[in-house]
């Protein structure tokens, strides 16, 4: 695919290139309870081309995939109809970031590991956990991922990254005579250390033997209910999206900055920083897709709204001089509350939701609840089959965070979030 | 648009493959994809025309007399022989897994020869008559009121080119569906954001949707922008066809999906020939079943599309197979083995999936009600098939009172619950029918893939939050 290269510079007609290539090769496991089903390995690469052009004071563009089989005459084809498509596009002019070279790796002790070798490893890893009285673990898919991503452009970058990462979803299981109960697990890493892929997955298979056991409480009720870091996460994406540079350009963004998010606040004030890499996370990167350095970026400070963040484009859109590009992970301020605080009244600890549900146009959070630990100021007791709502400004307000942090996939920040007053059906 | 001529050119090349790994394997299939999909769009300040999520590639689907070995790759131009060679020593496992490998009959391999082909009449419209039409829309949908902040009109029309070898088997399809996509950001007491969208097998259909919206969604959007939270309650509920078909997807279509069966991790597998729904019940699932968005002549796995009648008058009758699950389960595959692409695992998938009319009329729902909601347009859902658990997210809901819909619309409104319960609560359904064909599900929180679900109005009692 290297001639795509020579064909672009050769073209009169682009003001601009870039090509994007990711290289994937992996090897997966595919278990039905402990025995294996089905073995996969992949060996493809995805090359994206974007033409440019600039046309009438206006910039078109268009982008095209050459698959790996294409010859010199297809992709000279493809070039030629992404040109006309671009010619169609009137688009605000800007500038496609320049400058650098760069050929680093992303940190992971798994790139030279032999696969078979590793994927036996990390099966054994998380069967090592299969050992609950009447619990199982019913499937399990391992997934070795090997990717090599490229980034070039017509005006001089060239960049490289490589990064081994694992994800293991598993299916930890509890059963006693008819009756049976299951959770979804979704790990997953970049260095690979057993002792916690067995832990993360007993974690787990305690967690759905709770499940079993737990039974729908008395509703409706009103109580405070405790987040933890992935729904957090999800629910700062949700605040953090709205953000964007691009979200702001199409006028889609609810957030200004200078606005405050929590007005009137008496709980813990919110304080979230974008950034390119976190330890252990797959998301971890040295460039975005334009092949652009990260400028990692704090978008809220004590819940007021102090930058956008976005790619290279609509930053220039929006006249900002040096644009942060797609930050991937993010880190929010540990805050005032100790968690052993947060659990001396009565709560409800949300272990497994079916997926939260946050919308900042309807002021709403919310979900169904799998399994959830319920302090009722006495007894912990395992509950299921009960939802929580709740207004997101409200939540917003009085929301306490701990003092106690965690890092956890793309991450790091309080390991609890407590939501005052949640209404539990 | 006809069969893709890259793959046509590859049918050789496939066939030598498969014979050179059938020299260390007893079933090998091979599964050639060329996916093109273009996105059109325009909103007020930017335009596009591109390349949309396709593919181009192969996957190997072998047995070696234990179970199944895949192997996904680019190309398969060159020596056949060293090409085997490279895949037999990638896909190598290590020898403590090997004695672990469960033992899984090796498919039969009806001998079969056809190619299948949908006409469509992408070929009559070229990207900047579409772009055109595009940004009038958008234009339009501003010009109709002034709290329109932004307005999006996409249309994505995408071509499907598959070709499935094996030593008896040569099969090739090509079809094309396109999705329109209407969307408005509003500025009213609140800002709201209101979309409308559909698919259909030809882009004049699709422009006939979108033309046919406009009104619609600038009036939704109105009606969002003073939208208000629901009361968390247990409800009598109408839904509209798109969540009657959430209902079917998500309650009951992952449930059947019998890969999850030889996990054990559906509970249908233990209901089959029980009630599992209210008796006035009927629910199908297949690429045969209606023609909609995952209207496919065979399935990944080389199995001819089915209509397949997942509940009948309330009874579990049948689940939904891909190759390896039917073989390990000893049942007929029933033509749902689908990949996200050529890159990923074949798993028992979903196509279109609804409940079949009744015989009530929609006014005569609605009336029956004294404080309800109906129910509108699916935002997502996610299945529980172990413990039946339901979360489905609706964009909104309109509140009934005293028989008649009001104009109070609340919004968003999560439905939870007991997928039994809220099955044998259905107490009416109506004799109208829609299947809504703009939809992808995951399965799990991966592996994508284009569905379409719909059905009847459905009542309902349920909890909403």
């Amino acid at each position: 695919m290297s001639n795509v290269i020579e064909l672009l510079k050769q073209n009169s007609q682009l003001s601009g290139w870039r090509v994007n290539e990711t290289a994937t090769k992996s090897y997966e496991l595919f278990f039905v309870h402990k025995n294996l089903e089905t073995v996969r390995a992949t060996d493809t690469v995805t090359t994206s081309v974007t033409v440019y052009v600039d046309h009438d004071g206006k910039k078109g563009e268009s982008s095209f995939e050459l698959s790996a089989a294409m010859g010199e005459a297809e992709a000279q084809k493809k070039i030629d109809a992404a040109v006309q498509r671009a010619r169609l596009v009137f688009n605000e002019p800007y500038e496609l970031p320049d400058g650098g070279e760069l050929n680093k790796d992303l940190p992971s002790n798994m790139w030279d590991a032999e696969p078979q070798t590793l994927g036996r490893q990390i099966a054994d890893a998380v069967f090592a956990a299969d050992t609950v009285p009447d619990g199982s673990i019913n499937a399990c898919e391992i997934f070795l991922y090997k990717d090599t991503v490229r980034v070039r452009n017509s005006r001089g970058i060239d960049k490289t990254q490589r990064i081994g990462r694992v994800m293991i979803e598993a299916i930890p299981t509890f059963t006693e005579g008819t009756e049976s109960v299951e959770l979804y697990e979704d790990y997953r890493f970049t260095e690979f250390d057993p002792t916690k892929v067995t832990a993360e997955i007993a974690r787990r298979m305690a967690e759905v033997r709770d499940r079993f056991q737990a039974k729908k409480p008395e509703t409706p009720m009103k109580i405070s209910v405790l987040l933890r870091p992935a729904e957090i996460l999800e629910m700062l994406w949700t605040l953090v999206d709205d953000l964007n540079y691009a979200a702001v350009y199409s006028h889609g963004n609810l957030h200004k900055t200078g606005d405050n998010i929590q007005e009137n606040s008496t709980g813990d004030k919110l304080t979230v920083t974008l950034k390119a890499q976190m330890p252990g996370s797959e998301k971890s990167s040295w460039f975005d897709t334009d092949g652009a350095s990260f400028q990692d970026t704090r978008v809220i400070e004590n819940g007021i709204v102090t930058s956008y963040f976005g790619s290279s484009r609509f930053g220039q859109y929006l006249n900002i001089r040096q644009p942060t590009g797609n930050l991937p992970c993010l880190k929010a301020e540990t805050g005032t509350m100790a968690k052993t605080d947060m659990k001396a009244e009565p709560y409800l600890e949300c272990a497994s939701l079916s997926g939260i549900q946050v919308d900042l146009f309807n002021d709403y959070i919310g979900g169904e609840i799998r399994l959830a630990y319920c302090f009722d100021g006495e007894k912990t007791t395992p509950v299921t089959g009960i939802s929580m709502s709740g207004k997101l400004s409200d939540v917003l307000k009085t929301m306490r965070l701990s003092r106690e942090a965690v890092i956890e996939g793309a991450y790091e920040g309080p390991a609890l979030l407590l939501m005052p007053q949640m209404k539990v059906l | 648009m006809s069969f893709s001529t890259y793959l046509d050119g590859k049918r050789q090349d496939c066939r030598e493959l498969v014979e050179a790994l059938g020299k260390h394997f007893q079933y090998v299939s091979i599964l050639g994809t060329d996916v093109t999909a273009t996105v059109i769009r325009a909103d007020r300040n930017m335009s596009m025309v591109q390349d949309g999520r396709g593919e181009c590639g192969f996957v190997l689907k072998m047995h070696n007399g234990h179970s199944f070995i895949e192997y996904s790759l680019d190309d398969i131009s060159g020596d056949k022989q060293a090409l085997a060679d490279q895949i037999i020593r990638e896909t190598a496992i290590d020898a403590e897994l090997q004695s672990r490998m469960i033992e899984a009959p090796v498919p039969t391999d009806e001998p079969m020869k056809q190619d299948f082909s949908r006409e469509n009449d992408f070929a009559d419209y070229d990207d900047a008559s579409l772009l055109d039409t595009c940004k009038q829309l958008s234009a339009d949908l501003i010009s109709k009121d002034d709290k329109v902040l932004n307005a999006f009109a996409i249309i994505q029309p995408y071509h499907v080119s598959k070709l499935f070898i094996t030593k008896n088997r040569e099969l090739s399809q090509d079809y094309g569906w396109a999705n329109g996509i209407l969307m408005v950001i509003y500025n009213g007491e609140k800002m709201a954001q209101a979309r409308f969208g559909d698919g259909a097998s030809s882009i004049k259909e699709v422009l006939n949707i979108l033309n046919g919206g406009l009104d619609q969604v600038i009036d939704l959007a109105r009606h969002l922008a003073k939208a208000k939270p629901i009361e968390p309650g247990v409800y009598d509920v109408i839904t509209d066809p798109s969540i009657s078909g959430l209902i079917a997807h998500e309650a009951f279509g992952h449930g059947v999906e019998m890969d999850q069966f030889v996990k054990d991790r559906a509970m249908a597998k233990h209901c089959m020939g029980q009630y599992v729904a209210s008796p006035i019940t009927n629910m199908h699932d297949g690429a045969a079943a209606t023609h909609s968005v995952a209207s496919y002549f065979f399935d990944d796995d080389g199995v001819l599309a089915h209509d397949t009648q997942i509940i009948k008058d309330g009874i579990l009758v049948s689940g939904l197979s891909d190759l390896a699950s039917a073989e390990q389960l000893g049942t007929a595959p029933t033509g749902n083995g689908r990949r996200d692409s050529y890159k990923r695992k074949a798993y028992a998938r979903m196509t279109n999936t609804f409940f079949e009319a009744g015989k009530d009329k929609l006014e005569d729902m609605i009336a029956s009600i004294q404080h309800g909601y109906m129910l509108f347009e699916t935002n997502n859902g996610m299945e529980d098939p172990k413990n039946w658990q339901i979360q489905c997210t609706a964009e909104y809901g309109i509140e009934i009172v005293d028989g008649k819909l009001t104009e109070n619309y609340v919004s968003p409104v999560v439905m939870s619950g007991s997928v039994p319960d809220l099955l044998k609560s259905i107490s009416m359904v109506s004799d109208n029918f829609k299947v809504i064909g703009a939809g992808m599900c995951g399965k799990g929180y991966k592996e994508w893939v284009r569905v379409s679900d719909g059905g009847p109005n459905l009542k309902v009692r349920v909890k909403l939050g």
